[in-house]
Protein backbone atom coordinates (compact mmCIF):
# COMPACT_ATOMS: atom_id res chain seq x y z
CA UNK A 1 0.00 0.00 0.00
CA UNK A 2 1.23 3.43 -0.88
CA UNK A 3 0.88 4.89 2.58
CA UNK A 4 2.91 2.20 4.29
CA UNK A 5 6.25 3.23 2.73
CA UNK A 6 5.69 6.93 3.09
CA UNK A 7 6.99 8.70 6.19
CA UNK A 8 3.90 9.90 7.98
CA UNK A 9 3.66 13.48 9.07
CA UNK A 10 2.75 14.38 12.60
CA UNK A 11 -1.02 14.62 12.87
CA UNK A 12 -2.43 17.83 14.22
CA UNK A 13 -4.27 17.93 17.51
CA UNK A 14 -7.61 18.10 15.71
CA UNK A 15 -7.06 14.70 14.14
CA UNK A 16 -5.84 13.03 17.31
CA UNK A 17 -8.98 14.15 19.13
CA UNK A 18 -11.11 11.88 17.00
CA UNK A 19 -9.74 8.86 18.81
CA UNK A 20 -12.37 9.58 21.43
CA UNK A 21 -15.05 8.67 18.87
CA UNK A 22 -15.28 6.03 16.18
CA UNK A 23 -12.05 5.29 14.29
CA UNK A 24 -10.63 2.95 11.66
CA UNK A 25 -11.59 1.92 8.16
CA UNK A 26 -11.62 -1.90 8.06
CA UNK A 27 -11.20 -3.81 4.82
CA UNK A 28 -14.35 -5.85 5.52
CA UNK A 29 -17.41 -4.39 7.20
CA UNK A 30 -21.08 -5.24 7.26
CA UNK A 31 -23.83 -3.21 8.87
CA UNK A 32 -27.13 -5.08 8.64
CA UNK A 33 -30.17 -2.98 9.50
CA UNK A 34 -33.64 -4.16 10.52
CA UNK A 35 -34.96 -3.55 6.99
CA UNK A 36 -32.09 -5.59 5.54
CA UNK A 37 -32.73 -8.49 7.95
CA UNK A 38 -36.45 -8.46 7.07
CA UNK A 39 -35.72 -8.50 3.32
CA UNK A 40 -33.18 -11.30 3.83
CA UNK A 41 -35.65 -13.48 5.80
CA UNK A 42 -38.42 -12.93 3.22
CA UNK A 43 -36.01 -13.85 0.41
CA UNK A 44 -34.97 -17.04 2.21
CA UNK A 45 -38.61 -18.01 2.82
CA UNK A 46 -39.69 -17.37 -0.80
CA UNK A 47 -36.70 -19.19 -2.34
CA UNK A 48 -37.01 -21.97 0.27
CA UNK A 49 -40.71 -22.40 -0.59
CA UNK A 50 -39.97 -22.48 -4.33
CA UNK A 51 -37.11 -24.94 -3.84
CA UNK A 52 -39.20 -27.23 -1.59
CA UNK A 53 -41.96 -27.38 -4.18
CA UNK A 54 -39.35 -27.96 -6.91
CA UNK A 55 -37.92 -30.96 -5.03
CA UNK A 56 -41.40 -32.35 -4.26
CA UNK A 57 -42.59 -31.88 -7.85
CA UNK A 58 -39.53 -33.39 -9.54
CA UNK A 59 -40.61 -36.96 -8.89
CA UNK A 60 -40.69 -39.70 -11.58
CA UNK A 61 -43.67 -39.40 -13.93
CA UNK A 62 -44.23 -35.68 -13.34
CA UNK A 63 -44.38 -33.26 -16.26
CA UNK A 64 -40.98 -31.61 -15.97
CA UNK A 65 -41.21 -29.57 -19.15
CA UNK A 66 -40.60 -25.80 -18.72
CA UNK A 67 -43.84 -25.23 -20.67
CA UNK A 68 -45.88 -27.32 -18.19
CA UNK A 69 -48.31 -25.63 -15.81
CA UNK A 70 -45.81 -25.71 -12.93
CA UNK A 71 -43.03 -24.49 -15.21
CA UNK A 72 -45.18 -21.61 -16.43
CA UNK A 73 -46.11 -20.67 -12.84
CA UNK A 74 -42.42 -20.51 -11.99
CA UNK A 75 -41.86 -18.38 -15.12
CA UNK A 76 -44.62 -15.94 -14.19
CA UNK A 77 -43.31 -15.59 -10.62
CA UNK A 78 -39.74 -15.04 -11.93
CA UNK A 79 -40.97 -12.37 -14.36
CA UNK A 80 -42.96 -10.56 -11.66
CA UNK A 81 -39.96 -10.49 -9.29
CA UNK A 82 -37.67 -9.38 -12.12
CA UNK A 83 -39.98 -6.48 -13.02
CA UNK A 84 -40.28 -5.53 -9.32
CA UNK A 85 -36.48 -5.60 -8.92
CA UNK A 86 -35.87 -3.49 -12.01
CA UNK A 87 -38.72 -1.00 -11.69
CA UNK A 88 -38.86 -0.66 -7.88
CA UNK A 89 -35.39 0.82 -7.43
CA UNK A 90 -35.53 2.91 -10.62
CA UNK A 91 -38.86 4.47 -9.59
CA UNK A 92 -37.73 5.04 -5.99
CA UNK A 93 -34.65 6.93 -7.23
CA UNK A 94 -36.82 9.27 -9.27
CA UNK A 95 -39.51 9.66 -6.62
CA UNK A 96 -39.93 13.02 -4.90
CA UNK A 97 -41.44 11.44 -1.78
CA UNK A 98 -38.41 10.14 0.02
CA UNK A 99 -37.13 9.71 3.55
CA UNK A 100 -33.54 9.38 4.73
CA UNK A 101 -32.45 5.75 4.39
CA UNK A 102 -35.36 4.75 2.16
CA UNK A 103 -33.24 4.54 -0.97
CA UNK A 104 -30.84 2.16 0.77
CA UNK A 105 -33.76 -0.07 1.79
CA UNK A 106 -34.97 0.07 -1.82
CA UNK A 107 -31.51 -0.94 -3.03
CA UNK A 108 -31.54 -3.92 -0.65
CA UNK A 109 -34.93 -4.98 -2.03
CA UNK A 110 -33.57 -4.53 -5.57
CA UNK A 111 -30.84 -7.07 -4.77
CA UNK A 112 -33.07 -9.55 -2.96
CA UNK A 113 -35.89 -9.42 -5.55
CA UNK A 114 -33.33 -10.01 -8.32
CA UNK A 115 -31.98 -13.07 -6.45
CA UNK A 116 -35.55 -14.42 -6.07
CA UNK A 117 -36.20 -13.81 -9.80
CA UNK A 118 -33.01 -15.66 -10.72
CA UNK A 119 -33.88 -18.60 -8.45
CA UNK A 120 -37.39 -18.92 -9.93
CA UNK A 121 -36.04 -18.64 -13.49
CA UNK A 122 -33.78 -21.56 -12.58
CA UNK A 123 -36.77 -23.52 -11.18
CA UNK A 124 -38.73 -22.67 -14.36
CA UNK A 125 -36.13 -24.52 -16.44
CA UNK A 126 -36.97 -27.72 -14.48
CA UNK A 127 -33.60 -29.19 -15.35
CA UNK A 128 -33.75 -28.41 -19.08
CA UNK A 129 -30.66 -26.47 -20.12
CA UNK A 130 -30.46 -27.15 -23.87
CA UNK A 131 -29.10 -24.39 -26.10
CA UNK A 132 -32.43 -22.67 -26.70
CA UNK A 133 -33.76 -19.17 -26.08
CA UNK A 134 -34.76 -19.88 -22.44
CA UNK A 135 -31.25 -21.00 -21.51
CA UNK A 136 -29.79 -17.87 -23.10
CA UNK A 137 -32.23 -15.75 -21.08
CA UNK A 138 -31.22 -17.62 -17.90
CA UNK A 139 -27.52 -17.08 -18.69
CA UNK A 140 -28.29 -13.39 -19.22
CA UNK A 141 -29.96 -13.22 -15.80
CA UNK A 142 -27.05 -15.04 -14.14
CA UNK A 143 -24.58 -12.60 -15.74
CA UNK A 144 -26.70 -9.69 -14.57
CA UNK A 145 -26.86 -11.00 -10.99
CA UNK A 146 -23.12 -11.69 -10.96
CA UNK A 147 -22.37 -8.18 -12.23
CA UNK A 148 -24.53 -6.82 -9.41
CA UNK A 149 -22.69 -8.89 -6.80
CA UNK A 150 -19.29 -7.84 -8.18
CA UNK A 151 -20.49 -4.23 -8.29
CA UNK A 152 -21.47 -4.31 -4.60
CA UNK A 153 -18.06 -5.75 -3.78
CA UNK A 154 -16.33 -3.03 -5.83
CA UNK A 155 -18.44 -0.43 -4.00
CA UNK A 156 -16.84 -1.61 -0.76
CA UNK A 157 -13.28 -2.15 -1.94
CA UNK A 158 -12.61 0.73 -4.35
CA UNK A 159 -13.63 3.67 -2.10
CA UNK A 160 -11.21 2.35 0.53
CA UNK A 161 -8.46 2.19 -2.08
CA UNK A 162 -9.33 5.71 -3.23
CA UNK A 163 -9.01 6.87 0.38
CA UNK A 164 -5.50 5.38 0.55
CA UNK A 165 -4.54 7.33 -2.58
CA UNK A 166 -6.09 10.55 -1.26
CA UNK A 167 -4.02 10.06 1.90
CA UNK A 168 -0.91 10.23 -0.29
CA UNK A 169 -2.06 13.37 -2.09
CA UNK A 170 -3.21 15.46 0.88
CA UNK A 171 -1.00 16.56 3.77
CA UNK A 172 -1.90 15.79 7.38
CA UNK A 173 -3.53 19.22 7.55
CA UNK A 174 -5.56 18.43 4.44
CA UNK A 175 -3.69 20.71 2.04
CA UNK A 176 -2.67 19.76 -1.48
CA UNK A 177 0.70 18.03 -1.17
CA UNK A 178 1.51 18.98 -4.77
CA UNK A 179 1.30 22.66 -3.91
CA UNK A 180 3.58 22.16 -0.89
CA UNK A 181 6.11 20.24 -2.98
CA UNK A 182 6.02 22.88 -5.74
CA UNK A 183 6.83 25.58 -3.22
CA UNK A 184 9.65 23.45 -1.82
CA UNK A 185 11.08 22.91 -5.32
CA UNK A 186 10.77 26.59 -6.17
CA UNK A 187 12.70 27.44 -3.01
CA UNK A 188 15.45 24.95 -3.95
CA UNK A 189 15.73 26.35 -7.48
CA UNK A 190 15.85 29.93 -6.20
CA UNK A 191 18.49 29.05 -3.63
CA UNK A 192 20.55 27.25 -6.27
CA UNK A 193 20.35 30.12 -8.77
CA UNK A 194 21.53 32.54 -6.09
CA UNK A 195 24.42 30.28 -5.06
CA UNK A 196 25.78 29.76 -8.63
CA UNK A 197 26.94 32.98 -10.37
CA UNK A 198 25.80 33.32 -14.00
CA UNK A 199 28.37 31.97 -16.48
CA UNK A 200 29.51 34.22 -19.29
CA UNK A 201 29.51 32.14 -22.43
CA UNK A 202 31.11 32.68 -25.82
CA UNK A 203 27.64 33.33 -27.28
CA UNK A 204 27.21 36.12 -24.80
CA UNK A 205 30.39 37.77 -26.09
CA UNK A 206 29.39 37.21 -29.69
CA UNK A 207 26.11 38.97 -28.99
CA UNK A 208 28.05 42.04 -27.91
CA UNK A 209 28.22 41.43 -24.17
CA UNK A 210 31.06 42.49 -21.95
CA UNK A 211 34.18 40.43 -22.66
CA UNK A 212 35.86 38.71 -19.76
CA UNK A 213 39.62 39.30 -19.74
CA UNK A 214 40.25 35.66 -18.75
CA UNK A 215 38.69 34.31 -21.94
CA UNK A 216 40.50 34.46 -25.31
CA UNK A 217 38.85 36.15 -28.27
CA UNK A 218 36.75 33.76 -30.40
CA UNK A 219 38.96 34.16 -33.46
CA UNK A 220 42.24 34.07 -31.58
CA UNK A 221 43.17 30.50 -32.52
CA UNK A 222 46.88 29.99 -32.76
CA UNK A 223 46.61 27.37 -35.49
CA UNK A 224 46.11 27.84 -39.22
CA UNK A 225 42.55 27.34 -40.41
CA UNK A 226 43.44 24.49 -42.82
CA UNK A 227 44.97 22.22 -40.14
CA UNK A 228 41.53 20.68 -39.67
CA UNK A 229 42.05 18.87 -42.97
CA UNK A 230 45.25 17.12 -41.97
CA UNK A 231 43.39 13.93 -41.07
CA UNK A 232 40.10 12.56 -42.32
CA UNK A 233 39.79 10.21 -39.31
CA UNK A 234 36.84 10.99 -36.99
CA UNK A 235 37.79 13.03 -34.00
CA UNK A 236 37.28 11.81 -30.47
CA UNK A 237 34.38 14.22 -30.15
CA UNK A 238 32.67 12.69 -33.16
CA UNK A 239 33.15 9.19 -31.73
CA UNK A 240 31.70 10.20 -28.36
CA UNK A 241 28.76 12.01 -29.91
CA UNK A 242 26.25 9.49 -28.59
CA UNK A 243 27.68 9.37 -25.08
CA UNK A 244 25.21 10.59 -22.41
CA UNK A 245 27.35 13.62 -21.51
CA UNK A 246 27.10 14.89 -25.11
CA UNK A 247 23.31 14.73 -25.28
CA UNK A 248 22.75 18.40 -24.74
CA UNK A 249 19.09 18.23 -25.78
CA UNK A 250 17.76 15.63 -23.35
CA UNK A 251 15.00 13.28 -24.46
CA UNK A 252 12.58 11.58 -22.06
CA UNK A 253 14.98 8.73 -21.34
CA UNK A 254 17.96 10.94 -20.66
CA UNK A 255 19.01 11.56 -17.10
CA UNK A 256 19.33 15.24 -17.96
CA UNK A 257 15.56 15.51 -18.34
CA UNK A 258 15.24 14.99 -14.59
CA UNK A 259 15.49 18.13 -12.54
CA UNK A 260 16.78 16.25 -9.51
CA UNK A 261 19.93 15.18 -11.43
CA UNK A 262 20.89 18.77 -12.07
CA UNK A 263 19.75 19.84 -8.59
CA UNK A 264 20.57 17.08 -6.08
CA UNK A 265 18.58 18.71 -3.21
CA UNK A 266 15.46 18.42 -5.40
CA UNK A 267 15.74 14.64 -5.57
CA UNK A 268 13.49 13.95 -2.57
CA UNK A 269 10.65 16.37 -3.42
CA UNK A 270 10.74 15.25 -7.07
CA UNK A 271 10.44 11.59 -6.03
CA UNK A 272 7.56 12.56 -3.74
CA UNK A 273 5.93 14.49 -6.59
CA UNK A 274 6.18 11.52 -8.93
CA UNK A 275 4.69 9.22 -6.26
CA UNK A 276 1.87 11.72 -5.73
CA UNK A 277 1.09 11.86 -9.45
CA UNK A 278 0.98 8.07 -9.59
CA UNK A 279 -1.44 8.07 -6.63
CA UNK A 280 -3.67 10.60 -8.43
CA UNK A 281 -3.67 8.47 -11.59
CA UNK A 282 -4.64 5.41 -9.57
CA UNK A 283 -7.44 7.33 -7.85
CA UNK A 284 -8.74 8.42 -11.23
CA UNK A 285 -8.63 4.81 -12.45
CA UNK A 286 -10.58 3.52 -9.42
CA UNK A 287 -13.26 6.17 -9.90
CA UNK A 288 -13.46 5.27 -13.58
CA UNK A 289 -13.88 1.60 -12.65
CA UNK A 290 -16.80 2.42 -10.32
CA UNK A 291 -18.55 4.33 -13.14
CA UNK A 292 -17.69 1.65 -15.70
CA UNK A 293 -19.20 -1.11 -13.59
CA UNK A 294 -22.49 0.80 -13.32
CA UNK A 295 -22.56 0.96 -17.13
CA UNK A 296 -21.73 -2.76 -17.38
CA UNK A 297 -24.60 -3.63 -15.00
CA UNK A 298 -27.09 -1.47 -16.92
CA UNK A 299 -25.91 -2.89 -20.26
CA UNK A 300 -26.31 -6.44 -18.96
CA UNK A 301 -29.80 -5.55 -17.69
CA UNK A 302 -30.75 -4.36 -21.19
CA UNK A 303 -29.25 -7.52 -22.72
CA UNK A 304 -31.12 -9.72 -20.20
CA UNK A 305 -34.43 -7.94 -20.95
CA UNK A 306 -33.76 -8.43 -24.67
CA UNK A 307 -33.07 -12.14 -24.19
CA UNK A 308 -36.23 -12.58 -22.08
CA UNK A 309 -38.34 -10.83 -24.75
CA UNK A 310 -36.73 -13.01 -27.42
CA UNK A 311 -37.50 -16.10 -25.31
CA UNK A 312 -41.14 -15.02 -24.85
CA UNK A 313 -41.58 -14.39 -28.59
CA UNK A 314 -39.88 -17.71 -29.44
CA UNK A 315 -42.08 -19.65 -27.00
CA UNK A 316 -45.18 -17.73 -28.11
CA UNK A 317 -44.60 -18.54 -31.78
CA UNK A 318 -43.92 -22.17 -30.89
CA UNK A 319 -46.81 -22.90 -28.54
CA UNK A 320 -49.58 -20.33 -29.05
CA UNK A 321 -50.89 -21.80 -32.37
CA UNK A 322 -51.28 -25.17 -30.61
CA UNK A 323 -53.08 -23.61 -27.66
CA UNK A 324 -55.46 -21.57 -29.85
CA UNK A 325 -56.50 -24.47 -32.10
CA UNK B 1 -2.52 6.50 -19.33
CA UNK B 2 -4.94 8.79 -17.54
CA UNK B 3 -3.72 12.30 -16.82
CA UNK B 4 -3.29 12.88 -13.09
CA UNK B 5 -5.68 15.52 -11.81
CA UNK B 6 -6.87 16.42 -8.33
CA UNK B 7 -10.31 14.79 -8.01
CA UNK B 8 -11.05 15.62 -4.41
CA UNK B 9 -11.08 18.76 -2.33
CA UNK B 10 -8.59 20.01 0.24
CA UNK B 11 -9.52 20.58 3.89
CA UNK B 12 -9.98 24.37 3.50
CA UNK B 13 -12.30 23.76 0.53
CA UNK B 14 -14.26 21.19 2.55
CA UNK B 15 -14.61 23.67 5.42
CA UNK B 16 -15.89 26.28 2.94
CA UNK B 17 -18.45 23.85 1.53
CA UNK B 18 -19.69 22.92 4.99
CA UNK B 19 -20.14 26.58 5.84
CA UNK B 20 -22.07 27.03 2.59
CA UNK B 21 -24.41 24.08 3.32
CA UNK B 22 -27.98 25.28 3.88
CA UNK B 23 -29.04 22.01 5.56
CA UNK B 24 -31.83 21.13 3.13
CA UNK B 25 -31.12 17.38 3.47
CA UNK B 26 -31.43 16.78 -0.30
CA UNK B 27 -28.04 15.02 -0.46
CA UNK B 28 -29.00 12.58 2.28
CA UNK B 29 -32.36 11.87 0.65
CA UNK B 30 -30.61 11.02 -2.63
CA UNK B 31 -28.00 8.76 -1.00
CA UNK B 32 -28.35 5.01 -1.62
CA UNK B 33 -25.64 4.17 0.92
CA UNK B 34 -27.23 5.82 3.94
CA UNK B 35 -29.08 3.15 5.90
CA UNK B 36 -29.92 4.91 9.15
CA UNK B 37 -31.34 8.36 9.93
CA UNK B 38 -28.58 10.95 10.35
CA UNK B 39 -29.21 14.67 10.55
CA UNK B 40 -27.24 16.94 8.26
CA UNK B 41 -26.18 19.09 11.24
CA UNK B 42 -24.43 16.19 12.94
CA UNK B 43 -22.84 15.10 9.67
CA UNK B 44 -21.53 18.60 8.94
CA UNK B 45 -20.25 19.03 12.50
CA UNK B 46 -18.37 15.73 12.51
CA UNK B 47 -16.96 16.00 8.99
CA UNK B 48 -14.06 18.37 9.62
CA UNK B 49 -12.92 17.98 13.24
CA UNK B 50 -13.88 16.36 16.52
CA UNK B 51 -14.95 12.85 17.34
CA UNK B 52 -16.92 10.78 14.82
CA UNK B 53 -20.07 9.11 16.10
CA UNK B 54 -20.65 5.42 15.23
CA UNK B 55 -23.60 6.22 12.92
CA UNK B 56 -21.61 8.80 10.94
CA UNK B 57 -18.60 6.44 10.77
CA UNK B 58 -20.80 3.63 9.42
CA UNK B 59 -22.22 6.02 6.82
CA UNK B 60 -18.75 7.25 5.84
CA UNK B 61 -17.46 3.70 5.34
CA UNK B 62 -20.57 2.70 3.39
CA UNK B 63 -20.38 5.70 1.03
CA UNK B 64 -19.19 4.46 -2.35
CA UNK B 65 -18.62 7.83 -3.99
CA UNK B 66 -21.35 7.38 -6.61
CA UNK B 67 -22.00 11.13 -6.70
CA UNK B 68 -25.80 10.80 -6.42
CA UNK B 69 -25.69 13.50 -3.73
CA UNK B 70 -24.11 16.16 -5.96
CA UNK B 71 -26.88 16.81 -8.52
CA UNK B 72 -29.74 17.46 -6.04
CA UNK B 73 -27.79 20.05 -4.00
CA UNK B 74 -29.46 23.43 -4.59
CA UNK B 75 -26.25 25.33 -3.84
CA UNK B 76 -23.95 23.10 -5.89
CA UNK B 77 -21.93 21.53 -3.07
CA UNK B 78 -20.02 18.25 -3.26
CA UNK B 79 -21.17 16.02 -0.42
CA UNK B 80 -19.11 13.17 -1.94
CA UNK B 81 -15.94 15.22 -1.36
CA UNK B 82 -17.01 15.87 2.24
CA UNK B 83 -17.61 12.15 2.71
CA UNK B 84 -14.16 11.47 1.26
CA UNK B 85 -12.67 13.72 3.93
CA UNK B 86 -14.53 11.74 6.60
CA UNK B 87 -13.22 8.53 5.07
CA UNK B 88 -9.71 9.96 5.16
CA UNK B 89 -10.05 10.86 8.83
CA UNK B 90 -11.17 7.32 9.62
CA UNK B 91 -8.35 5.90 7.47
CA UNK B 92 -5.71 8.04 9.17
CA UNK B 93 -6.97 7.19 12.63
CA UNK B 94 -6.51 3.54 11.66
CA UNK B 95 -2.93 4.24 10.48
CA UNK B 96 -2.09 6.10 13.68
CA UNK B 97 -3.27 3.17 15.81
CA UNK B 98 -0.92 0.86 13.82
Amino acid sequence: MLTSDRPRQAAPAALSREKEGESGYPRLFFYPTGAWALAFIITLLVIGGGAAFYVWYNRPGADTFPGSTVGLIYAVIATIFFILAAAGYALRRRSRKRAVGQLNASLNWHIFLAIIALAFAFFHALGHFAAISGTYALIGLIALALSGIVGRWLDRVLPRMITAEVDAVLTAQGDDRGETLSQELRAIVTEHSLAVPPRQSADHHAAGGTRSPALPAPNALNVPWDLAYISLEPTQQELDRDAPHYRFIPDRKSDLSRVDVLLPPAEKPMAEMRRMQRAMSREQRYRWLIRLWRSVHITLAIVAVGLIIYHLIFVGVLFLPGLIH
Amino acid sequence: MLKATLLHKTAPQIAQEIHACIGCNECLLACPALAEPITIDILNRETVVGSISPAVARFARSCYQCGACVAPCPVGLHRDAMMMWLKLRLWRSDQEED
